[in-house]
C-alpha cells in the first residue's frame, strides 16, 4: 500500500486536486453535513473531473453541485438532504431522470461498515441482520452482487447479513487543523471521518489552519488521519462554509437555501455554479465575493465563539533511566559502572 | 378561550409524552428533536438525548440542522462516531426509544422515505434511507409522527421495516424481540399497533378531526378503537418551550423556507 511519508505536503487546494486525482476514480467524503470538504469538492468541479463515483451517506448540497457540473456518473449513498420535501425537483432527482447517474442505495450504517471492513483490510463486515427485509437489501443497484451477502455464522449456524469492504481511490476531508506532513485533527460530530478516511487509498485534506507538529504530539488523541494516509495539505480557513465547524463557525443556512432555492429550475442552478465556483478562482476569492455580496457583519455572525476543552496533561517525569547525576534509577550505577559491568559479564566485543 | 398553535406543535406535544423519564433516545431533528427535548425539559429531565452522528449526552439549546450538527449543543458527554452508536449502542439493546419522521406507510407500520412513483423508474428521490432502518428495526421503540407523509396499500420502496407482514414476521426477520412502532402521530390523530397482529389502528383523535375524515386518507379498511383518546391541547409552557427552542418547527418547512428565502433576499437587495 503506498505511504506519504513526505514531511512537507502543504499545497493549494487546485495543486492537489491536479496532482491526486484521475477522471473515473472512486472517493469518499470523510465528513458529512459537518465539517464539509465544500472547498475541495469545488476545486474537483472546477478542474471538469468527470466519471467519479462517490460515496456519501449523508449529502447536503456537495452531491447535487457535483452532478449539476457532470462530474458523477455513480454514487452510493444513503441520505441526501431535501429542502422543500418532494414538491421541489432536484438535481438528483433531474440526473436521475435523465440518466445521468446510477444509484446504489445503502443505509447510513452499512455504507460505513463498507469503509470500516475495507480500512481493516477485511473482506467483509456484518452488519445488523433484520434490515434483509428492506429494498435497501433486496433491490440491486450498479455495485450488483457485490455489496449485501449472507453468510452462515460458523458459532451458531445462523444466516448473518455482511457488507463487501472497500477502498476508495481517494477520500476528500477537512478539519479543524493539521501539521505540514497531514496529521489532521478533528473534533465535534465524528460520524463518518474515521473509517472513510482511513478506507480510501489516499486522502486530500485540507484544514482551517496548519499548527506545529509540537500541538499534534500534545493532542493525540484528536488526530483522525495520520500523516502516512495523506497525500496532500491545504490550509483553507472557511473551507467548509456553509457547514459548520466547531472553534471556526457556524453553518450559514441562509446562504444554503440560496443554492437550494437556485435549484428549483435548472438555469438558476446554472447561475448559482457561475457565480460561486466557476467564476471563482479559490476558497480565498469566494469568501471576498461573499463579503461584497452579502457584506462582513453577516459572514461574522457566524463566527464561533470558544469553549475550549479542558486540556489532557499528556505530561510524565521525562527522565531516562539516567537521574540527574548521572545514576541509573533501575540498576544503580553510572555510565561508567555499567560499562565495566557489561565488561566484567562478557558482554563487549573487543572490535579493533 | 383560546390555545393558540399550529399542526406541528400539536404533534410535538403529543410526541413528547410518549418518552419516558430514565430513558436513552436516538433522535435526529426536526419535530423529533424538538419532541425530545419538550420532554427533557418538563417530564424526563433524566433521559439521555443521542444522535447518530456519535453526539451522545447533548443537551440542545436549538433544533439541530441534522443529524451531526454540533452546534446545537454546548458540548456533549461522550464523542464517539456512528459505527460505535449502531453497533455498540443499538444493536446491543441500549435503545429505549427513537423518533422518526414519515413519507410513506402502510398498515403494518413499513415505511419508505427513499423514492416516490414507479418502482420501475423512479425520478423522485426523498432523503433515502439514512439511519431509519437499523434505528426502526432495533430501537425498542419507535415513535413515529407524520405531518406531509402518506398512507399506502403498497410502499413505492420498502425503507424501514414495522411490522413486516404483522404477526411475528419482523421477528422471524431477525429484529430484537417486542421491539417495533408503537405509535404514530399524524396531523389528525393516533394511530397504534395491535398487540397480535401489529395491524394499525385508530387509536386517538386531534381537536377538530372526525374518523370519517382520517378513513379518508387510509386505503385500507382501518381498525377503530371502541375508545379514542382525545388529544390534549399543548400548554402554555410547552408552546413556550418549543417556539423558543424550535420555532422553525413550530413553522413547518414549508414556511421556513419561505421566510429562509424572504431574508436572502433582503440581504441581496441591501448589497446589490
Amino acid at each position: 500500500m503506498q505511504k506519504f511519508m513526505d514531511p512537507d505536503k502543504r499545497m493549494t487546494a487546485r495543486k492537489a486536486i491536479e496532482r491526486f486525482v484521475n477522471d473515473g476514480e472512486s472517493f469518499v467524503f470523510a465528513n458529512c453535513l459537518y465539517s464539509m470538504p465544500l472547498a475541495l469538492a469545488h476545486e474537483l468541479i472546477r478542474q471538469g473531473k468527470k466519471n467519479l463515483m462517490a460515496f456519501q451517506q449523508g449529502g447536503i448540497e456537495e452531491i447535487d453541485q457535483l452532478l449539476l457540473a457532470g462530474a458523477l456518473d455513480r454514487l452510493a449513498l444513503a441520505y441526501n438532504f431535501r429542502a422543500g420535501g418532494p414538491r421541489i425537483t432536484t438535481p438528483l432527482d433531474r440526473a436521475l431522470k435523465e440518466k445521468q447517474i446510477v444509484v446504489e442505495e445503502l443505509t447510513n450504517h452499512t455504507l460505513l461498515s463498507m469503509m470500516k471492513a475495507g480500512a481493516m483490510g477485511y473482506p467483509f463486515i456484518p452488519v445488523l441482520s433484520g434490515i434483509r427485509v428492506s429494498d435497501v437489501v433486496k433491490r440491486r443497484g450498479f455495485m450488483g452482487d457485490q455489496r449485501f451477502a449472507e453468510v452462515i455464522d460458523p458459532f451458531t449456524g445462523e444466516s448473518v447479513l455482511v457488507i463487501k469492504g472497500y477502498n476508495p481511490d481517494f477520500a476528500l476531508m477537512h478539519v479543524q487543523r493539521a501539521d505540514k506532513s497531514g496529521n489532521g485533527q478533528l473534533w465535534g460530530a465524528m460520524i463518518n471521518s474515521k473509517w472513510a478516511c482511513l478506507a480510501a487509498k489516499k486522502v486530500i485534506l485540507s484544514c482551517e489552519e496548519i499548527v506545529d507538529t509540537d500541538v499534534i504530539m500534545s493532542s493525540p488523541h484528536l488526530t483522525i488521519v495520520p500523516a502516512h494516509k495523506v497525500c496532500a495539505v491545504v490550509e483553507c480557513p472557511w473551507g467548509a462554509h456553509p457547514s459548520e465547524i466547531l472553534g471556526h463557525y457556524d453553518y450559514d443556512f441562509p446562504f444554503r437555501a440560496l443554492f437550494f432555492g437556485s435549484c428549483a429550475n435548472p438555469d438558476g442552478a446554472k447561475a448559482w455554479m457561475e457565480e460561486w465556483i466557476y467564476n471563482i478562482a479559490d476558497r480565498r476569492e469566494y469568501i471576498e465575493h461573499y463579503i461584497s455580496r452579502f457584506g462582513q457583519d453577516t459572514l461574522d455572525a457566524f463566527k464561533a465563539k470558544s469553549f475550549k476543552s479542558v486540556e489532557a496533561d499528556y505530561g510524565s517525569t521525562f527522565f531516562t533511566d539516567w537521574d540527574e547525576n548521572g545514576y541509573s534509577r533501575n540498576m544503580g550505577m553510572n555510565m561508567e559502572e555499567f560499562v565495566a559491568m557489561l565488561d566484567e559479564k562478557g558482554a563487549l566485543i573487543h572490535g579493533n | 378561550m383560546g390555545t393558540n398553535y399550529t399542526v406541528n406543535e400539536l404533534i410535538v406535544s403529543r410526541a413528547a409524552k410518549e418518552l419516558k423519564d430514565y430513558e436513552l433516545v436516538v433522535i435526529g431533528q426536526g419535530i423529533a428533536m424538538a419532541a425530545g427535548v419538550l420532554a427533557r425539559k418538563t417530564h424526563a429531565p433524566n433521559s439521555t438525548i443521542l444522535t447518530e452522528a456519535g453526539m451522545f449526552g447533548i443537551d440542545p439549546f436549538k433544533v439541530p440542522l441534522h443529524i451531526a450538527d454540533p452546534t446545537c449543543s454546548k458540548g456533549f458527554t461522550y464523542s464517539c462516531d456512528m459505527i460505535d452508536i449502531f453497533t455498540t449502542v443499538v444493536n446491543r439493546g441500549y435503545v429505549d426509544a427513537t423518533f422518526l419522521g414519515v413519507g410513506q406507510i402502510d398498515r403494518w407500520g413499513n415505511m419508505n422515505s427513499s423514492y416516490l412513483g414507479d418502482p420501475e423508474d423512479f425520478t423522485i428521490r426523498m432523503t433515502g434511507a439514512g439511519g431509519a432502518p437499523e434505528f426502526v428495526g432495533y430501537a425498542n421503540r419507535a415513535i413515529l409522527t407524520m405531518s406531509g407523509g402518506t398512507f399506502v396499500d403498497k410502499l413505492d420502496y420498502f425503507t424501514s421495516p414495522g411490522y413486516v407482514n404483522g404477526g411475528n414476521s419482523r421477528y422471524e426477520a431477525g429484529m430484537p424481540a417486542g421491539s417495533g412502532p408503537t405509535v404514530l402521530i399524524t396531523t389528525k390523530g393516533v394511530f397504534k399497533f395491535d398487540d397480535d397482529t401489529k395491524e394499525m389502528y385508530l387509536a386517538g383523535l386531534h381537536p377538530g378531526a372526525s374518523v370519517e375524515d382520517i378513513r379518508n386518507d387510509v386505503p385500507w379498511d382501518l381498525n377503530v378503537a371502541d375508545e379514542l383518546e382525545s388529544t390534549s391541547l399543548p400548554t402554555e409552557e410547552e408552546l413556550n418551550i418549543i417556539r423558543t427552542f424550535a420555532p422553525e418547527v413550530s413553522m413547518g418547512r414549508k414556511l421556513q423556507l419561505e421566510v429562509v428565502m424572504n431574508k436572502v433576499f433582503a440581504l441581496l437587495s441591501k448589497n446589490a
